[in-house]
């Protein structure tokens, strides 16, 4: 049944530039790309407990990382282009975690957003690489003979990137790794009494957040084919939070939900703007009021089943 | 540079530093109250300064407006307070965090529906036209900024050390149980200081307005508080006060001795270093938590 379920779920994501208007692929790849954002921040701030309202910066470090690789080795191939925007936005999450090790709560929270303005500012600042205000026309992505010129090329591409970083975040949370996160959000002390390095897990998760981000964010700058800076502000990582108290803390399949509800509601409301903060505010406080586990422990607690 | 010169600049720095340190003592206040950081601070002073703004379009004198952003800041406080805040009071701190997140999102929204996302021109009770003082000029709206946010701060230290309000607030501030041991309503000092520091932010507001002009996006100087907050050692109110001076005058001279392209990084790249560096603050100590 499930098996069954799984693979008509697959046949429509694989089907759906067939079947779907240019415009609505165009959204879905969207769709999955924030989804893998929602899945690293998820592992974050789901998973250990640390809040981070910065993602939208570590998204920028992918989409330019992505970006200025494509501009100067044009022949490189697209897996290895967003491997690069990972890792190298995984070592910015690193070099932002170490430090943040020491800090707690909202501190950390707050570091985090500092940090979201900084990205801003630097890319601001660095023009000579990412033209600054003006903006970034990104090349088409290339694999070995193809270019990535359709919308349904691209879509694939990011359904299959996003399939295998679900899977990858699903058997991580199963692990030894998995456990040693849980373990933190619960308590930090009891932890360490235990056995977890806690130092060295909270990095592992901040490292794995800015990864998931960093290929997110190289996916989105293919798929959106233009960067500028203010397209990383502040908002877009308060959306990210959206997504995954909406979906459900500490849940990957909750963040993937959460995620496409917020891109598709965020699309709807494109024609009532001045509304958009106002409609994601009062979701976020009628989550932590009424819903604190999000969509799925809502749905889990109708169906009377626990969260995976 | 002249030394004329960078006491103006110092005199300013001193001026947006006193707004840090209301909106620094707000976030304590409200920090000491419910354990968290009210992220729609900056959202509650905004919506008073469109207020005030408001009252001045309807005619009112410029201390009636004030008087109206006051009172319609306390009637805020005390709505958010009672309508959502308590409901969530036994939550984590980070969900109240999440809460007030949401607020801030929903007040921005509802000013820009209100009153348009625009920026206005603001009057100010003080002439911006610098005067000068024997060598050194200085703009009387500086000097009016400094001299009203110490008086604030004056009324501020009368109202925690002397009255009884104030100081059932440091004792929920101290130990909440203990605190309701002996009797004192902590439902109350939350509801009074939730209003207290939208009063406070509220001000600051007014202040403020003239001098970046009135818009939504004004509730952004929160993180500017936050900043303030945490240099001088969050939780402590003196700690706020010499934050938000430090602050504001690091950054009105830090661009004069830095390239200007990371002078609005300044008060980020300040936060990121003190809560690395230095966690506790200037005056502040790390809190050790007990299992």
């Amino acid at each position: 049944m499930r098996r069954l379920a799984l693979g008509a779920l697959a046949a429509i994501l694989v089907g759906w530039p067939w079947a779907a208007p240019s415009y609505l692929v165009f959204l879905a790849s969207l769709v999955l790309v924030n989804a893998i954002v929602a899945v690293g921040l998820n592992l974050l701030s789901g998973y250990t407990h640390q809040l981070s309202f910065g993602h939208a910066g570590f998204l920028a470090v992918g989409a330019y990382t992505a970006a200025v690789v494509t501009t100067h080795v044009p022949a490189l191939p697209v897996p290895i282009t967003l491997l690069v925007a990972g890792v190298f936005t995984g070592l910015v999450g690193v070099a932002l975690g170490v430090p943040c090790l020491r800090l707690e709560g909202l501190y950390l929270t707050m570091a985090t957003l500092a940090f979201g303005f900084v990205v801003i500012e630097a890319i601001l600042n660095l023009d000579t690489l990412t033209r600054g205000a003006d903006g970034f026309a990104v090349p088409l992505a290339r694999l070995g003979p193809w270019r990535l010129e359709t919308d349904r090329a691209r879509y694939h591409l990011v359904l299959v990137v996003a399939a295998v970083l679900v899977w990858a975040a699903l058997n991580l949370v199963h692990s030894r790794t998995g456990r040693a996160f849980l373990a933190i959000r619960e308590s930090e002390i009891a932890a360490q009494a235990s056995g977890v390095p806690v130092a060295a897990y909270k990095t592992i998760a901040f490292a794995v957040s800015a990864f998931y981000t960093g290929v997110a964010g190289g996916l989105f700058a293919f798929v959106v084919g233009q960067l500028s800076p203010d397209a990383f502000d502040v908002f877009l990582s308060v959306d990210f939070v959206v997504m995954i108290i909406l979906g459900g803390l500490g849940s990957i399949p909750g963040a993937v939900l959460g995620a496409a509800v917020v891109t598709v509601l965020h699309d709807w409301l494109a024609a009532f703007q001045a509304y958009r903060p106002l409609i994601f505010g009062l979701i976020l406080v009628a989550c932590m009021l009424f819903m604190p586990g999000g969509i799925v422990s809502a749905l889990d607690a109708r169906g009377g089943r626990r969260a995976s | 540079m002249t030394a004329a010169a960078l006491v103006h600049v110092v005199m300013s720095g001193l001026a947006t530093g006193s707004i840090y340190a209301l909106m620094a003592l707000a976030l304590v206040i409200i920090y000491n109250a419910t354990r968290t950081l009210n992220f729609a601070q900056g959202e509650m002073l905004m919506v008073s300064a469109f207020l005030a703004w408001t009252a001045l379009r309807m005619g009112a004198p410029l201390w009636v407006a004030v008087v109206v952003a006051v009172a319609g800041s306390a009637a805020l406080g005390f709505m958010i307070e009672r309508l959502i805040i308590r409901r969530a009071l036994a939550a984590t701190h980070w969900d109240v965090l999440i809460i007030t997140l949401g607020l801030s999102l929903v007040l921005r929204s509802l000013a820009g529906v209100i009153w348009s996302h625009d920026e206005f021109p603001f009057p100010s009770f003080f002439p911006s036209r610098p005067v000068a003082l024997g060598p050194v000029r200085v703009v009387p709206i500086s000097l009016g900024i400094i001299g009203a946010s110490l008086t604030l701060m004056a009324v501020l230290y009368v109202v925690f050390t002397r009255t009884r309000m104030g100081r059932a607030m440091r004792a929920v501030a101290q130990n909440q149980r203990a605190a309701r041991l002996v009797g004192i309503s902590v439902e109350r000092v939350s509801s009074m200081s939730w209003m207290l520091a939208a009063v406070v932010g509220a001000v600051a507001g007014v202040l403020i307005a003239p001098v970046i002009f009135l818009s939504t996006k004004m509730g952004l100087i929160v993180i500017n508080g936050f900043t303030a907050a945490v240099l001088g050692g969050f939780g402590s109110m003196p700690g706020a006060v010499l934050g938000g001076m430090v602050l504001g005058v690091i950054e009105n001279v830090a661009p004069l001795y830095l390239p200007s392209g990371i002078r609005h990084a300044v008060p980020f790249l300040l936060l990121i270093a003190i809560l690395v560096l230095k966690p506790g603050g200037l005056l502040g100590r790390v809190q050790t938590r007990k299992v």
